[in-house]
């Protein structure tokens, strides 16, 4: 075969091309300036703004729509004319692009979803952005105010002309300055938003919620290094979150922004955890060292939307969880952000869930701040393993949710109050679908042990038990075995309880088993097979050249 | 033009690498910019397996074609054997290739850690009602019952709107304090029957077509209030809660999904949700509520007119029997 210059030229292109051809990056920047409100665009920016936003923002622009009293954070008032994304100085307006990049991207972790048609099918177009905010800025009277036109005014924040690079000693540099500017006092000295003692609420008694800034998936306007950088360099109006444009220079706001960056934590995706199997005892607290060599999994929790009373505002999104297991037990720990040791509950501020729990009853979730009080002392932590109680045949399981009447799940309920009260924190109890409440097991059946740390805004809860009970309400541990497994979670000063909470859907847990020594006899015996091939192709190929050697 | 010349060998290596890398990488590459999707087609497996044998079958019948071939392809082959490129390669190549192979048996004999599949039934229909197969949606197609008594609420200025956008509606008439309570619609229907009221006449076609845009306006805000947070502002399949369930919320924009069913099964879904779906659909990882237990009929219709709206499509028609 023969290989032309050509062809090698052709190849290259090829490849070239394939590389090049990646994602098509977002659209947040616009390709071209706001065009000038002319009565048309802002008729054309109503009908979208009718259609799209009204909902949640109110006909009026003042954040009251429908859906706004279930949603924590509210929908922004548009009549204040307070943004709290800007790369604007402190109270200033926004920029037109500010609010275009808000529209194209959406607010993460809020109802605000990223309206880019490049993100989402259904998005508005780059015009169609523009003629809704065009509309959006008549609800303030601000805007039409030439002395206040942050570009116009030179307010804008330009980003450093001397970026320092993300590496480790801009990162030790940053946290050296976290220290300084006592970002720890509210955001916690490991940044999980645990800092404050005290459960904050604005001037509308709507909590504040400080960020965890280590959940990348919780921050609103951007995890890069540039948009943590804007955020103190512009503070967040309305809320406590000042600039830091008069206290940290250029160079240290963006080594905060690289520690910043650097705490974000990489969620892992897998749905099933391996169980690792360990000599002698297995730990029994949640700091033992022992924990540090088991897998990790980062299990996703959402509101409870399934039934009245629904919940959209859920404060636990993540629980990490890992299982170690012996001869005889099997131990789970599990790990959430808190910001909040909640360990009281006051039965009688319980929300009584009757009111919206009927066909035709207005709304069937739970208002984000006037149907449950979000106070500190009033509702515990609390979480839930589940499984089911019948070993899985095929895929079949009970319904994620509680299970059903025809297939009973198997829960592991930890609770915060009674574990700080010194009394047995840990309950076994059955499920058969959400109707009824959980039914604690008999006396005899309680078998799991459990032990709880809170420490800077994070809790870590181990439960044991044995692998095997002679309980048929429980579920069994067989090694081999993918046993389903998903968890119900609930944070106490979020108003979370009973059915207010979080959960996730089915994972699994595998308990590993030994590989059988045959896998390797088979292996082995390949291996010698293959390799004696070899050596008799080569004696064979040797000896065919000895001949014409001889002769030569 | 120089031209390259390359052992038999060589050029049989070359075209493996170059129809495994094609297969690999250009298929996906190529099919992203035909079919313009975000993301490239998946190669399944097989596919590449089947591109596989089919090359060595070729390039096995181009080699042996000839004895001059076999002798040009195996040539270099018989001198490594020999040692004639070095002992040290020849005893890693003799090491290294039994020691995949005997990693590859392990690896096919090795128990599996693989998460059980569930799969994913688009319309599963095992258990679908009859009775829902023609219903039709109840806002859709006002009768002249209703028309009319639209006309009458809207000659009084007296417009009924459902209890969950009342206040929205009234704090806008109290800001604005509008001549009738209609206007806030920015559409075209609403400001004819607006205009029509004006005159003294009304028709009732337009009556009927602002009657559509106000279940539409009470649909949306149903929406926004009880899907939303799973099914997203966009219907896209992509709300705030989406990422939390497995199974993830349907993307009703897609092609395959609303569009490819009747009224009647989209509102037997809303209606029965996930605890009504037949086994082979497995309803134990469906977070889809059951509707019926909190919205009314009228609510849920009024939802599903919004959600074809918003999501730009119409449903199939039931077919007469």
């Amino acid at each position: 075969m023969r290989i032309t210059n050509k062809m090698i030229v052709a190849v290259g292109v090829a490849l070239i091309a394939v590389w090049a051809s990646g994602p098509a990056l977002a659209a947040d920047k616009p390709t071209k300036p706001m065009p000038e409100a002319t009565e048309e665009l802002l008729e054309q920016g109503q009908a979208i703004y009718f259609k799209r936003c009204s909902f949640c923002h109110g006909l009026l622009g003042d954040g009251e729509g429908p859906a706004a009293k279930y949603l924590d954070p509210r929908p922004r008032d548009f009549t204040l004319g307070t943004f709290k994304f800007r790369t604007t100085q402190s109270g200033e307006l926004p920029t037109n692009e500010d609010l275009f990049r808000t529209v194209s991207r959406g607010l993460p972790s809020t109802g605000m979803q990223a309206f880019d048609n490049d993100l989402i099918k259904n998005g508005l177009s780059e015009d169609d952005r523009w003629r809704v905010i065009a509309y959006i800025k008549t609800f303030a009277q601000e805007f039409d105010d030439p002395d206040f036109d942050p570009v116009k005014t030179g307010k804008v924040i330009a980003l450093p002309a001397n970026r320092a690079p993300f590496n480790a000693e801009t990162i030790a540099k940053g946290k050296l300055v976290f220290e300084k500017a006592k970002c720890w006092s509210c955001h916690g000295k490991l940044g999980r938003g645990d800092g404050n003692k005290e459960f904050r609420k604005d001037d509308w008694g709507f909590p504040i919620r400080i960020r965890n800034v280590t959940h990348p998936w919780k921050i609103k306007a951007g995890t890069e290094v540039e948009d943590i950088y804007m955020r103190f360099t512009s503070g967040i109006s309305g809320t406590p979150m000042p600039s830091f444009v008069k206290t940290l220079n250029e160079e240290d706001r963006w080594n905060l922004a690289n520690y910043i960056k650097s705490l974000q934590h990489k969620r892992t995706s897998h749905q099933a955890l391996k169980a690792k199997p360990v000599e002698g005892a297995l730990p029994e607290g949640p700091d033992d060292a022992a924990w540090d060599v088991a897998e990790p999994m980062d299990m996703r929790l959402a509101g409870q939307v399934v039934a009245a009373p629904r919940w959209q505002n859920p404060s636990i999104e993540m629980v990490t969880v890992q299982a170690l297991f012996n001869e005889n037990d099997i131990a789970f720990r599990l790990t959430w952000d808190d910001p909040f040791k909640d360990v009281k509950h006051d039965k009688s501020k319980e929300f009584n869930t009757n009111e919206i729990s009927k066909v035709g009853g207005f709304n069937s979730y739970v208002e984000a701040n006037d149907m449950v009080p979000r106070a500190l002392e009033t509702f515990r932590d609390s979480i839930a393993l589940q499984f089911p109680v019948k070993p899985p045949q095929g895929t079949k399981k009970p319904h994620f949710y509680r299970g059903s009447s025809s297939d009973q799940v198997h829960l592991w309920v930890w609770r915060a109050d009674l574990d700080a009260a010194g009394k047995r924190g840990t309950e076994e109890g059955n499920a058969r679908g959400w109707k009824q409440p959980i039914k604690a097991q008999t006396e005899d059946g309680q078998q799991i042990t459990g032990k709880a740390i809170w420490d800077q805004g994070r809790w870590s809860v181990v439960m044991k038990r044995p692998l095997k009970t002679g309980d048929k309400n429980d579920v069994q541990f067989q090694k081999g075995v993918f046993i389903p497994m998903s968890l119900n979670a609930w944070d106490g000063s979020n108003g979370e309880h009973g059915l207010i909470m979080s959960l996730s859907t089915w994972h699994y847990v595998l308990l590993e088993a030994p590989t059988p020594i045959s896998v390797y006899v088979y292996a082995i015996l390949a291996f010698l097979v293959a390799g004696g091939l070899g050596i008799w192709l080569m004696r064979k190929a040797e000896n065919e050249i000895e001949p014409a050697e001889v002769s030569a | 033009m120089k031209k390259l010349r390359i052992g038999g060998f060589l050029s049989v290596v070359v075209t493996l690498v170059f129809v495994y890398a094609l297969v690999k990488w250009g298929i996906p590459a190529v099919s992203r910019e035909v079919t313009t999707l975000p993301f490239p087609l998946p190669v399944p497996g097989a596919l590449m397996f089947i591109y596989m044998v089919l090359t060595v079958i070729a390039l096995f019948l181009f080699v042996t074609f000839s004895d001059e071939g076999l002798d040009d392809f195996l040539r270099p082959v018989k001198k490594f054997l020999r040692g004639g490129y070095g002992k040290i390669p020849r005893a890693a190549v003799l090491v290294a290739v039994p020691a995949l192979i005997g990693w590859q048996f392990y690896e096919i004999t090795v128990p599996k850690v693989e998460v059980p599949a569930s799969l994913r039934i688009q319309h599963p229909s095992s258990n679908f009602p009859k009775s829902f197969e023609a219903k039709q949606n109840l806002v859709a197609n006002p009768t002249d019952a209703q028309i009319d008594a639209f006309i009458e609420q809207a000659k009084a200025n007296e417009v009924q709107f459902i209890p969950q956008v009342q206040e929205d509606v009234e704090n806008w008439s109290d800001e604005m304090d509008p001549d009738h309570v209609l206007e806030f619609f920015p559409v075209e229907p609403v400001k004819q029957l607006l205009a029509q009221l004006e005159s003294g006449t009304v028709e009732k076609e337009t009556a009927k077509a602002a009657l559509m845009e106000k279940n539409l306006f009470e649909g949306r805000a149903l929406y926004a209030m009880n899907c939303r947070p799973c099914h997203g502002d966009s219907v896209a399949g992509d709300g705030p809660m989406a990422d939390g369930f497995k199974l993830r919320p349907i993307d009703f924009t897609d092609n395959g999904t609303i569009e490819t069913i009747v009224e009647g099964y989209t509102f037997w879904r809303v209606t029965n949700g996930g605890p009504g779906l037949p086994t082979e659909a497995t309803p134990w990882d469906s977070a889809m509520p059951e509707w019926k237990l909190s919205l009314t009929e009228e609510e849920r219709w009024k939802i599903i007119l919004a959600e074809y709206d918003l999501a730009q499509k119409t449903p199939r028609i039931p077919e007469s029997h």
